[in-house]
């Protein structure tokens, strides 16, 4: 009986040691394949992420430097456009500073995406905050996107005049802030999506 | 005592007949000790491959309930706004007050945009299904993260210029000399506020749906 049971065992180790082996080759094998081209998608990010901070510094600095006074003024009345007078300007100005000192924040963590690429946990941080970062920011660049439009064009309808034919450089300034918002909309969809295409499996 | 020795015979033969049978026993044991190995490694790995394919049809269910909600939302505030309009009651003979969606562009474009999206949501139904029957499929769930991202964007910016103008169309602005247009037509204003609502709500079914998809595409490994 005791010879029985050491002969069963010898050849259930010796099996189960080879067929160990060959997984953790695979595993390696795969490891240093997808740790290349996932670095390059770390470092693409990296880089889109500075992209967006500088769209965004832009956006809020120029609306917040967009003040203009008319070269004419009476004793009690003086005619002064700021980002101030428009509720909406100042929630694009709050919530673009919001999104640039965010993407400031969030860079230590794409580098140590690039340092280690099939890291999950940091991937998906990074997601989940994007897509909200996402979401302020086109919330804020399309209201003041809209002001503008009105202070251009004004409407018949509900009897609100255009604004932009005295105060011309103050609404090419609003216009500048919310194109330079928009473009930073467009670079933090591209880094949710591919954020979205780093976390699938190889 | 015949049959005592007869059965002292059977005795003595049987460990004579068993011991052969032994040793085969031994080579059977041999034979079969790997299967038996195999078939169990086989299960674990069986086992390992069915976990996350279960959580992942899970998160594939919740995903298509959600969008279900997203496309009735986004559907409700673009009929909400296409049908808000309202007409007061006194008119002269040239001139009559009347309040639609059309009279501000912003607010066409909002129907148009959640009318897109709500179809968008629809289409995208089946890519739902064929993730709940094939959860470790990556190219439909890549699809569907892609599309709703762009379609929360566009979403976002139909809800936000909206609310600027109702927001506007309530407080007016007096630096600007815009005057509130709500307390004449109190019933539009409403109309309008109702469907900017409902659209950020699918806004942020649409955030939730990019997540959900995101976790979902995280190797398990």
């Amino acid at each position: 009986m005791k010879s029985d049971s050491i002969a069963v065992d010898v050849p259930a180790e010796s099996s189960s040691v080879i067929k160990g082996k060959a997984p953790l080759l695979g595993l390696a094998r795969d490891h240093t394949g997808s740790g290349g081209y996932k670095r390059g998608l770390s470092i693409f990010d990296f880089l889109l992420r500075l992209a967006a901070i500088v769209a965004a510094l832009a956006a809020a600095a120029t609306m917040g430097t967009s003040d203009e006074t008319l070269p004419f003024f009476t004793q009690f009345l003086q005619f002064e456009a700021s980002y101030d007078d428009l509720p909406t300007f100042q929630f694009f100005v709050v919530a673009i500073a919001i999104v640039a000192g965010y993407l400031v924040l969030s860079l230590p963590f794409s580098v140590v995406t690039i340092v280690r690429p099939l890291a999950v946990a940091p991937r998906l941080l990074l997601l989940v905050l994007d897509t909200a970062a996402l979401a302020l920011d086109t919330a804020a660049a399309s209201a003041a996107a809209a002001i503008v439009y009105l202070a251009h064009n004004g409407n018949t309808n509900t009897n609100w005049l255009p604004i932009c034919q005295q105060f011309g450089d103050f609404c090419q300034k609003t216009s500048g802030a919310v194109v330079s918002a928009f473009a930073s909309v467009t670079f933090l969809a591209i880094l949710v999506v591919i954020s979205g295409v780093s976390l699938k499996r190889p | 005592m015949d049959i005592e020795k007869a059965g002292s015979r059977r005795e003595e033969e049987e460990p004579i007949v068993q011991r052969p049978k032994l040793d085969k026993g031994k080579g059977k044991a041999h034979v079969f000790a790997p299967p038996m190995n195999y078939n169990r490694i086989m299960d674990k790995h069986k086992q390992e491959k069915m976990s996350p394919a279960g959580w992942k049809r899970g998160v594939a269910i919740f995903d298509f309930v959600l969008r279900l909600i997203a496309a009735i939302t986004a559907m409700a505030a673009a009929a909400k706004m296409a049908t808000t309009e309202e007409t007061l009651p006194f008119f002269t003979q040239f001139l009559q007050f009347q309040a639609d969606y059309t009279d501000l562009p912003t607010m066409s474009s909002f129907v148009i945009v959640n009318s897109i999206v709500g179809g968008y949501l629809t289409l995208s139904l089946p890519f739902s299904i064929v993730c709940i029957l094939r959860p470790l499929a990556v190219p439909p769930r890549l699809f569907l993260i892609l599309c709703d991202t762009v379609m929360m964007g566009l979403t976002l910016m139909a809800a936000s210029a909206s609310a600027a103008i109702v927001y506007l169309a309530h407080n007016g602005n007096s630096s600007s000399n815009w005057l509130p247009v709500c307390q004449q037509f109190g019933d539009f204003c409403q109309g309008t506020s109702g469907a900017v609502v409902a659209s950020f709500i699918a806004a942020t079914l649409l955030m939730f749906l990019v997540i959900l998809s995101a976790f979902a595409l995280k190797r398990t490994t």
